[in-house]
């Protein structure tokens, strides 16, 4: 019955998810996505941090792995599970339509994971409108809130997206 | 020597004129209309309210400076089975204000879970485009929980019922005669509530649920009827509790009597006074072990105890009393589960005990890491502020928590079924603890106003957090390796420039209520304290910003200060002007961004320049008219000429060696180092906050200098300023904010010549490129 707060805490907007700690030093569960339009590439740039021992739960969790991240014994198969997991959950479409992406690796920043991936061969004057769904860690954690930032010439927009609105749509 | 006065006030009339001459260029049509003071540095007189009586100028408390006391005595009974917590308490009120008081407020923290709470219902909301089936019965089907208090009953000294009103979490005391300056009263409240699952929903007080052997563990605060503040900048402080804001409490002396099942483990807030009664002979003679022990933790109860007290669930009960003395609040946490450990650590001349309660699922993790972290706490915090003057300080394991009360306080890093932990969770969990037990500092001995200021207490704990972790870090090589340092979350200058670099939109001054802030981590905690950090380390240096910290922690320890309390002070004990910072860092949401924009080089040159001669020629002048000049030609200019390369000064210019023959003598002329490159460097400021400019310069032999001009640079140009270089060495090199001390949100312009800086994108992808 004490979940009614909780629940009601997530289906409250923007201003207020961005509210990530409660009280003096609470764990919350966030990851923040930047996508950036690069001129010079034609692409999409873009940096996912997520905390590791938050992917290190997911990956056990959902694929059985124990992918010690961030320490010397860490799995050979992490990369290829993190990738898998990011294409579930992590799409990114042009006018309705799902555009592919590379995903180009990871790197660790104190509790951090920072995944890069790369969405190539983008001519900006084709495409009207852009969506993006991030439903990272939504399946591990209720109160999981992934934050997007894009950025395209000189226009930018954030999102905040929870289990029950996963996807952010914006005109380009 | 007069003739080179009269040189010299002859070239800055000239630049004068030449100044004037330009502006008039630029008259524009339409006058421009005036404007309010727009400085930068203007001082804080209106945001500030004038010092008074109460609060002096200087930060300290003034002559007339008052509190309010509220001493309790409270009987208090544990229902274990029902998960329900009654209590009869008595407070006697003093009223040491000039004023006369109709009424009191007591706080009802409580009723923020009440069923008819407020708090769910201020915050707007819209349909979602889904819902899960439980998220759903939960938000639209579900009963709420009752977890408001029950007040049975509010007597007066004599036990007669007295008049009092609820309006949500605050409780008006209507009493028959206003209650006069000087004078004290005594009421009591008898109260029930239903304590909270606090791992569901997130409460900072509560149980946690063990279904294995279906104990709980209770960490219990906020749990009583609690005197508002009355002072004189708030009067009643009875702004209601919402869920972020914390607390604003009066000091007083607490004398507890807390009744659990006899097979509890229990610790709280004071000292113990039976504890003849409470501990078995063992813990007694564990207990005095524990106090000569100033290496290592003695363990009190051990987890084969814990273990087997798990299965017990007595029926009897036992009575633990305790008093406390000059506290603002009250806690306790119990549990038949509880682990207990203790050392002792020697601050200033006296011994004060570390203690951590936890239960099993926090070991090895809190056997390990726990009382070390109290100590490493206790050490560094008495050394910037003050010898943390109560007898204990205890960290308790709590899932999920993160709370604050005097000498205890609730803290999470769970490790793993098998008893494994990640980096996260163990830094985590020394970090919250640091955090938490520096809480006693601030705000539960600089007792500010919570409810009103989230960042006093959170900023300059999160500030001091940072000191202590680093010294933890310095202590225990073998914790953190493989790491150099320990790695602080908040604190170095760069892990602030995402939020500040943010979206506008969703950042607010520090100076706001918590309540209304969009982000309260980076707000309350982050900024301010990175904001501290930086006025350290970069802006006074660690001397001067130390003493003064160290005057506001004990000019203002067991009162209740201001945020203008703790900025006056700092300027008053250090003799350095801040208005210009607290305005930028606390009062706005400006941002820091500094950079080079460009640099012309010149060279010495007897020949007039195109600029000058069009000057003379505008005033019908010959240089025969002025005094001996000097010039100096840009090297990309007109006036520039390739035989005025790699020369000195005086063999460039004729006026200059003469100027030299005539008044320097043959030997102070050898002394003399002539620079040979001239160098007009202009500065520009994007970002709103001002700050030191501060700049390597490197040189062609390969060296550097370093030079940091004062923030002060900017007071009458806040856009762009300009400084003249003269070297004897070519210069090849700029860069503004060389080790990234001043959270420059933008360090793609502070080089010159310009770096093509790659992203981090950019970098990455080559990095794997370069792999494979």
């Amino acid at each position: 019955m004490m979940k009614l707060k909780k629940a009601r805490m997530m289906v409250i907007p923007l201003v207020m998810l961005l509210f990530l700690s409660f009280s003096s030093a609470h764990k919350f569960y966030v990851s923040v996505t930047n996508i950036a339009y690069s001129e010079e590439d034609s692409a999409f740039q873009i940096t996912s941090r997520i905390f590791i021992d938050d992917l290190d739960k997911l990956l056990k969790e959902r694929y059985g792995i124990e992918a010690k991240l961030a320490t010397p014994k860490e799995s050979k198969i992490a990369d290829e599970y993190i990738e898998k997991y990011f294409r579930s959950k992590f799409v990114v479409e042009f006018d309705g339509e799902p555009v592919p992406y590379n995903f180009l690796g990871k790197r660790y920043d104190t509790d951090v994971v920072i995944c890069y991936l790369e969405i190539t061969n983008v001519d900006l004057s084709n495409v009207k409108t852009m969506s993006v769904q991030n439903e990272l860690l939504t399946d591990l954690f209720d109160e999981q809130k992934n934050v997007v930032h894009v950025k395209w010439k000189n226009n930018k927009k954030s999102f905040v997206l929870i289990r029950e609105k996963n996807k952010g749509m914006l005109n380009l | 020597m007069n003739r080179f006065k009269y040189c010299l006030a002859s070239v800055l009339f000239l630049f004068g004129a030449v100044v004037m001459a330009q502006e008039e260029a630029d008259v524009k049509e339409e006058r421009e209309p005036g404007h309010y003071n727009q400085s930068k540095f203007k001082q804080l007189y209106e945001e500030f309210s004038t010092p008074n009586t109460y609060r002096s100028a200087s930060g300290a408390p003034g002559p007339d400076y008052y509190q309010q006391q509220a001493d309790y005595v409270m009987d208090i009974h544990l229902d274990d089975k029902n998960a329900k917590i009654s209590g009869e308490e008595t407070i006697t009120y003093h009223n040491n204000s000039p004023d006369d008081l109709e009424y009191l407020w007591v706080q009802l923290d409580q009723n923020v879970r009440a069923k008819d709470s407020k708090s769910p219902l201020r915050d707007g909301n819209g349909v979602n485009i889904a819902y899960t089936a439980d998220n759903f019965a939960q938000t639209y089907i579900s009963e709420p929980f009752d977890g408001g208090f029950n007040i049975e009953s509010v007597t007066d000294d004599s036990g007669k019922p007295l008049s009092y009103t609820i309006n949500q979490t605050m409780m008006r005391i209507n009493i028959p005669q206003p209650l006069k300056s000087g004078e004290k009263i005594s009421f009591s409240i008898k109260w029930w509530y239903n304590i909270p699952d606090h791992t569901v929903n997130r409460a900072r007080s509560g149980y946690e649920y063990f279904p294995e052997d279906g104990n709980r563990a209770y960490v219990i605060a906020q749990f009583f009827p609690r005197m508002a503040v009355y002072s004189d900048v708030e009067g009643w402080q009875n702004h209601q509790f919402w869920g972020s804001g914390e607390f604003a409490l009066p000091f007083g002396n607490y004398d507890v009597s807390i009744t659990v099942p006899a097979d509890h483990i229990l610790d709280a807030t004071g000292e113990l006074q039976n504890r003849d009664e409470v501990f078995s002979k063992e813990m007694m003679k564990r207990y005095k072990q524990a106090k000569k022990s100033y290496d290592k933790p003695v363990l009190i109860v051990t987890q084969e105890e814990a273990e087997a007290a798990e299965k017990g669930f007595a029926t009897d009960t036992k009575t633990w009393k305790f008093k406390a003395t000059n506290v603002r609040d009250y806690a306790f946490a119990t549990s038949r589960k509880f682990i207990w450990d203790m050392q002792a650590v020697k601050i200033g001349s006296k011994d004060v005990m570390a203690v951590s309660l936890y239960p099993k699922e926090g070991n090895p993790l809190w056997e390990e890491q726990s009382t070390k972290a109290v100590a490493q706490t206790l050490k560094t915090y008495s050394k910037h502020t003050f010898d943390y003057p109560y007898h204990k300080a205890i960290s308790v394991h709590a899932k999920n928590q993160g709370m604050e009360y005097p000498m205890i306080c609730w803290n999470y890093g769970r490790p793993n079924e098998d008893g494994t932990y990640s980096d996260r969770v163990k830094y985590g969990m020394i970090s919250v603890i640091i955090h938490e037990v520096g809480h006693n500092f601030f705000p539960m001995i600089v007792n500010s106003d919570e409810r009103q200021w989230g960042w006093m207490d959170e900023g300059l704990d999160t500030f001091m957090q940072y000191l202590a972790e680093q010294e933890f870090g310095k202590n225990n090589p073998d914790v953190i390796a493989p790491n150099e340092k320990y790695p602080s979350r908040r604190g170095e200058a760069a892990k602030i420039v995402p939020y500040m670099a943010g979206d506008q939109s969703y950042i607010s001054p520090i100076m706001s209520n918590p309540e209304n802030v969009y982000q309260l981590g980076p707000n309350a905690y982050g900024k301010p304290a990175t904001a501290l950090n930086i006025l350290r380390e970069t802006v006074m240096g660690e001397e001067l910003f130390d003493h003064a910290f160290k005057t506001y922690a004990q000019r203002w320890m067991f009162k209740h200060p201001t945020p203008e309390d703790f900025f006056r002070t700092m300027e008053d004990a250090s003799a350095v002007d801040l208005d210009w910072y607290w305005r930028g860092w606390f009062y706005t949401t400006d941002y820091v961004d500094i950079g080079v924009k460009g640099v012309k080089k010149y060279y010495v040159s007897n020949k007039p320049t195109k600029e000058m001669e069009k000057y003379m020629a505008d005033r019908n002048l010959t240089e025969a008219d002025l005094p001996p000049l000097v010039y100096l030609a840009e090297e990309d200019s007109e006036d520039f000429s390739p035989e005025l390369k790699g020369k000195s000064p005086t063999e460039t210019s004729q006026n200059l060696k003469e100027f030299m023959m005539d008044n320097m003598t043959e030997a102070e002329r050898a002394q003399v180092k002539e620079p040979k490159y001239f160098y007009e460097i202009t500065f520009d400021k994007p970002g709103g906050i001002p700050m030191p400019l501060i700049v390597e310069y490197t040189y062609a032999d390969g060296t550097t200098e370093n030079v940091t001009y004062p923030p002060e640079i900017w007071r009458k140009n806040d856009a762009e300023v300009k400084r003249v270089m003269a070297t004897e060495k070519e210069l090849v090199g700029i860069v503004v904010d060389p080790k990234l001390e001043t959270a420059d949100i933008d360090t793609t312009n502070n080089a010159w010549p310009k770096k093509e800086e790659k992203s981090d994108f950019d970098k990455f992808k080559e990095n794997i490129k370069g792999d494979k």
